[in-house]
């Protein structure tokens, strides 16, 4: 990457303050989960999908790359200079999960009040809104806009005043299929440009076609990040390959494979077998298999996440089942 | 555009969208009715006031009237800016806005002055009016330095108000405790404080009863110093005659400094830690 580094982020770290109340001193806050040491670089016009589950720290680790959170550790640097947090602010567009905008503003207005926060021209808000789709929308009132449109005019002020990364945290929720595809085909064009995103996502499934590398967040630590492919040989994977197919494979056949996975429903029967056994689609053809599907399946964010810990599936569930789990209050002798 | 330039801007639009807001028309016939209306009231030639005080001029008429400001003008101010914060935070949009380039400081300003400005201008307005009604009612027509003091002491009082109700936004993490926490301290200085003075002039051994009496005045001119409107009525005092609550102009002007500093610096401080 060298030279084409767009920013790079250097042991940066941010716990996050919770209360912690005693009797003598109410309002005491202690340090809680967070974001620690990690190291990061993002290259110009690359597409990164910031990976992993809930409460792995991905919205903590892009508010600290936006400028919103300040680096209790670790340094951004960007061209070899450090950056301080407003030149960093400057560099950066970020675009929140989910805003709701809604007032009797205009979305012209809007943009307006934007560019004067970023410090860019009136004219450039407009050219914003003119990528984003939005210009002929320009006099609707913040109320009346659908929530693909708001995605849209997030993204729009993200890209206020050019930024060099641009940072989406989960940009597909609440967006339709057809949405989304003119949105990741958006993205593309603006990578294409030369500015770098980053996008986190808690479903692999949603970057499929999108992004150039994997960053894997787990508990606060940055696990892995790399091409899929790289991520993959890296962690000791071997590419998966399912097999729809209208009958159950011989059994002389399935001692050949390397059979990961066999679920049998009313009509069908699904393989995941290991990649690489092409001669075996031309005997399961000639052994009169109806074959309806063969394809290289990607691993999930599951199956990645196991990988790069060294856990099992059962138990990095667990994990994440615990750390968001509301306990149950019982009134009277029963759960509620 | 330079970031000042920039930062007016926004105050301005800011302002102005608060000004014409459906919250603005509300209360903009209590306002009416508060200051302007007290002001013909207390103009009033033949007006029965408690312990037969009667206004000897304008300056009076207006100090008599500044109650309306106290009730009316404070509580509009909090109207107002009570969700300044919380509800940006509520909706998503101050993420987008603390990622902006312009610096928290900045940012601070641009709420303070915006929404300051959106309830300052129509009280502003209504003073001026309510000094005209004074004078073109009872002839008793206020001196140019009275007045300027009148409008800087009560555009200070709605400062204040607005920064608390502004702190109390951006510390609170939804609509809900932003406007009990803004009434709140809005109930506290205006009704609980004399309750609170009594109470504390009743410990000290003060003729508690006796509102004539020059220890329980003196007691209770110094204890204002700890209320902003009690700080606003030293302010007004400091053009009256005759008054002598044992604080001298000069405390007056160091509360209303005081006043004006420490909540500024307290919201700023707040809002450079602020995590959306």
């Amino acid at each position: 990457m060298g030279e084409d580094v767009a920013m790079k982020f250097s042991s940066i770290g941010y716990r996050h303050h919770i209360s912690n109340p005693t009797w003598y001193n109410p309002l005491k806050k202690r340090k809680g989960a967070g974001v620690s040491h990690v190291d990061l670089a993002i290259s110009k016009g690359e597409i990164i999908g910031l990976v992993g589950t809930n409460g792995a720290g991905k919205t903590t680790l892009l508010r600290m790359i936006s400028g919103i959170l300040p680096l209790e550790h670790g340094e951004v640097t960007s061209n070899g200079t450090t950056l301080d947090i407003d030149e960093l602010r400057s560099l950066v567009g970020f675009m929140p999960e989910q805003v709701r905008w809604s007032s009797q503003q205009t979305i012209q207005q809007t943009m307006t009040e934007f560019a004067h926060l970023r410090g860019c021209s009136v004219q450039s808000a407009l050219d914003s809104l003119n990528v984003v789709g939005l210009k002929n929308r320009m006099d609707s009132t913040l109320d009346a806009l659908s929530q693909g449109m708001r995605q849209r005019l997030s993204l729009g002020i993200a890209l206020l005043g050019t930024p060099s990364v641009l940072v989406l945290d989960e940009p597909f929720n609440g967006m339709d299929p057809v949405a989304i595809d003119a949105f990741k085909r958006l993205l593309r064009s603006l990578a294409n440009k030369g500015i770098s995103i980053i996008i986190s996502s808690h479903h692999l499934a949603e970057l499929d076609h999108l992004i150039d590398t994997i960053a894997l967040l787990h508990r606060g630590q940055l696990l892995a990040h790399g091409t899929t492919d790289a991520l993959q040989a890296s962690l000791g994977f071997e590419q998966m390959t399912e097999i729809l197919s209208d009958k159950e494979i011989e059994q002389s056949l399935l001692e050949t494979m390397n059979v990961l996975e066999h679920v049998q429903t009313d009509h069908q029967h699904r393989y995941v077998i290991e990649s690489g056994q092409s001669a075996l689609l031309e005997t399961l053809i000639a052994n009169n298999h109806r074959i309806t599907t063969w394809r290289v399946i990607a691993p999930t964010l599951i199956e990645l996440l196991c990988a790069a810990t060294g856990m099992d599936r059962a138990s990095i569930g667990m994990e994440v089942e615990q750390s968001n789990m509301i306990p149950l209050r019982t009134i009277g002798g029963e759960e509620e | 555009m330079t970031p000042s330039k920039r930062m007016w801007h926004l105050a301005f639009a800011l302002g102005r969208r608060r000004l014409f807001s459906t919250r603005m028309l509300i209360m903009l016939p209590i306002l009416l009715l508060f200051i302007p209306g007290m002001a013909w009231g207390f103009s009033d030639a033949n007006i029965q006031l408690p312990a037969e005080q009667v206004p000897s001029n304008g300056t009076e008429v207006m100090f008599l009237a500044s109650i309306g400001i106290v009730f009316a003008g404070t509580m509009a101010a909090v109207l107002i800016a009570h969700d300044g914060i919380s509800r940006d935070r509520v909706s998503g949009v101050l993420e987008v806005r603390l990622s902006q380039p312009m610096s928290r400081q900045r940012q601070g300003l641009v709420l303070i002055l915006g929404h300051w400005g959106s309830i300052a201008i129509p009280v502003a307005l209504l003073l001026i009016l309510s000094m005209w009604l004074v004078g073109y009612r009872s002839d008793m027509w206020i001196p140019m330095i009275d007045a300027l003091v009148y409008i800087v002491a009560s555009m200070l009082i709605l400062l204040w108000y607005t920064v608390f109700a502004l702190l109390a936004s951006s510390i609170a993490k939804e609509q809900g405790s932003a406007i009990a926490f803004s009434i709140g301290l809005w109930f506290l200085f205006t009704l609980l404080w004399v309750l609170f003075t009594t109470l504390l002039a009743a410990l000290n051994g003060v003729a508690v009863g006796d509102t004539q009496d020059q220890g329980y005045l003196i007691f209770e001119g110094r204890l204002d110093l700890l209320s902003p409107n009690g700080v606003y009525h030293h302010l007004l005092e400091t053009r009256l005659d005759g008054v002598d609550r044992g604080v001298s102009a000069f405390w007056a002007y160091a509360a209303a400094i005081l006043w004006t500093v420490v909540p500024f610096y307290a919201f700023q401080r707040r809002l450079n830690r602020l995590v959306p």
